[in-house]
């Protein structure tokens, strides 16, 4: 395996390929720069390309994402690293950077995959698929979802039998199970860190059942089950699959708790929140939705007529903290709250919870500087050293963030910061030739 | 490496066992397909039916029956008088 290390050369690296960092990568590679993206997952898109439709407008997520994903794949001055992962980063010198890229094996060769799925049919295998957040299976060799870029099968190596199967029906003869762990030395001038958010994980709040009380499921579960290819057939109970009609949200699920080590606001949960239950109104026209708030935030451009129209549409806003879950036999929910308005303790009957949770800081990327020390702000999101006068600016000169990589924020804010991000890099890079 | 190829399965199972959960795992969803194609052959059912002929826990026959409906094998029907549950039957005889 020891096979001498490849060396490749770049303008910038950009660190996750979610919707903040496509967008610096592609302006990026707009002003002829030339760019490395690596992304972990085997898909670029991040969360956004996981969602149903988006505040305040109601676009299908997919339809805007579609288009860029393609535009940053094909773009010629872009090269992507999917299932990747970025180590050992130095900085030389200004404008030099060196940075070790870990590209872990697919087992499939991606440029002759064709996406025709023969493979997925004879695997006998089945396991939770990750990209349905466990909802439904997926085969050991797959490819992570429709609209995924690229779009060919990847082999789950954990989960495979090496019964050979997939390989055998292939067409292009692309699976190949010699394929190794393959290590890259790369050389650039400026880094831009874009590796998103961590969700709050609700087994950390025993008290609301979730994996105990299988209708109680994450937002981000219900974003699967309103978007177009989503794990069921309709909108169902994970519970016993009956089709819910009255459908309670947690808000604040995870975030401004100092008792949960996260005292901030998550800033799109209400508002994402809001955006389903009036798709769950179209979705199941009989339903009745009820959101549990203690502030509702709609800070935003026309988010305070978005949550007036779903106050419009019938959906009930409860000013209360809910304390404890409990199940009943029939797999309804008991949510006991402190109704604030009325000062008083209540209960009420949900046969569906969806708990709106939090949005947490992704750390591990500070652990890959090596002889800098990437700071992070008391929140643990990346600081940003100066952040009226230049919000992408880190506490290294060269590496910028982009995205809700420096803290919680939605699409729009994402691609703006995405944008600020490129725009100081070049800047940084421009100065290199003065 | 001199593997030939739409063989390399056999190479790396040589350096490479597979652990026994994985080997159990599959033995699980097999049996398990096969209870619920059996069911559906005798007619179609809702998912409590399911649960009840097959003596396995409600939620366990969403996540196997949905996914049987992703792979091809099984189709969705009528909702039953309630608007509460779906009829799911079996699609190409559970050939897919
Ligand atoms: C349930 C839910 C619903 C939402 N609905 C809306 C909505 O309707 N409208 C709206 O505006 N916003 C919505 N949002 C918010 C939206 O998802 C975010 O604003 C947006 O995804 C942030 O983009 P990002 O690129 O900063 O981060 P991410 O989407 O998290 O992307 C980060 C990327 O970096 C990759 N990565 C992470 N670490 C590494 C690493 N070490 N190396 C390489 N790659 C790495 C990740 O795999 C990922 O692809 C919603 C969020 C949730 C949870
Ligand atoms: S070798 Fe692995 S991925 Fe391929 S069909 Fe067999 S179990 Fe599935
Ligand atoms: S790996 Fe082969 S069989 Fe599977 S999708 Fe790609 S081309 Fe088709």
């Amino acid at each position: 395996m020891s096979e001498q290390m490849k060396s490749l050369e770049f303008d910038v690296l950009v660190i996750g390929g979610g919707i903040a960092g496509g967008e610096a990568a592609l302006n990026l590679a707009n002003l002829n720069y030339k760019v490395l993206l690596v992304e972990k997952e085997l898909s670029i898109g991040g969360k956004m390309i996981m969602l149903s439709k988006v505040f305040p407008t109601l676009d299908c997520a997919a339809c805007i994402t579609t288009p860029k994903i393609s535009e940053i794949a094909r773009h010629p001055n872009i090269t992507i690293f999917t299932g990747a992962e970025t180590r050992k980063i130095t900085k030389i010198e200004e404008h030099h950077f060196e940075a070790i890229v870990l590209q872990k094996p697919r087992y499939v060769n991606v440029t002759d995959c064709t996406g025709c799925q023969l493979c997925e049919q004879a695997c006998p295998v089945s396991v939770s698929d990750q990209y349905q957040y466990g909802l439904v299976g997926r085969k050991a060799v797959y490819i992570p979802f429709s609209i995924a870029s690229p779009r060919a099968a990847a082999i789950d190596i954990e989960n495979c039998t090496l019964c050979g199967a997939c390989e055998r029906v292939c067409p292009t003869q692309c699976i190949d199970f010699t394929q190794t762990e393959e290590e890259f030395l790369v050389t650039i001038k400026s880094i831009v860190v874009a590796t998103g958010f961590d969700l709050f994980d609700p087994l950390k709040i025993p008290r609301y059942g979730y994996g105990t009380f299988k209708n109680v499921i994450t937002s981000m579960q219900m974003e699967r089950q309103l978007a177009p290819t989503r794990p069921y057939n309709t909108i169902l109970r994970p519970g016993d699959g009956k089709m819910p009609d009255n459908i309670a949200y947690v808000l604040c699920t995870g975030s401004r708790d100092k008792s949960l080590g996260n005292p901030i606001c998550s800033q799109i949960c209400c508002m994402y929140s809001v955006k389903q239950a009036q798709l769950l109104m179209g979705a199941l026209p009989m339903a009745d939705i009820t959101i549990y708030y203690l502030h509702i935030r709609a800070f935003g451009k026309g988010f305070n007529e978005f949550y007036a129209q779903a106050q419009d549409m019938g959906v009930e806003f409860v000013k209360g903290k809910v304390g404890k879950i409990t199940e009943k036999e029939n797999g309804n929910l008991i949510l006991r709250y402190e109704d604030i308005e009325q000062g008083k303790v209540q209960e009420a009957e949900h046969d569906m919870v969806v708990l709106s949770v939090g949005v947490l800081p992704n750390q591990g990327i500070s652990d890959a500087f090596e002889n800098k020390k990437l700071e992070l702000d008391p929140f643990n999101f990346i600081n940003q050293a100066d952040i009226l006068a230049s919000p992408a600016k880190t506490s290294i000169d060269g590496v910028f963030v982009a995205g809700t990589a420096s803290g919680p924020m939605d699409i729009p804010d994402s691609i703006l910061s995405g944008g600020a991000a490129s725009a100081e890099t070049t800047s940084y890079l421009r100065r290199a030739l003065l | 490496m001199d593997v030939e190829k739409g063989k390399t399965a056999k190479y790396l199972k040589e350096k490479r066992p597979v652990p026994k959960e994985v080997t159990e795992q599959l033995k699980y969803f097999t049996r398990t397909k096969k209870s619920i194609l059996n069911a559906l052959k005798e007619g179609d059912k809702t998912i409590p039916q399911l649960a009840e002929i097959l003596a396995i826990p409600k939620d366990e026959v969403v996540f196997q029956l949905m996914s049987l409906l992703k792979y091809g094998f099984v189709e969705t029907g009528e909702i039953d008088d309630m608007d509460e549950y779906f009829y799911y039957k079996i699609k190409n005889d559970g050939k897919n």
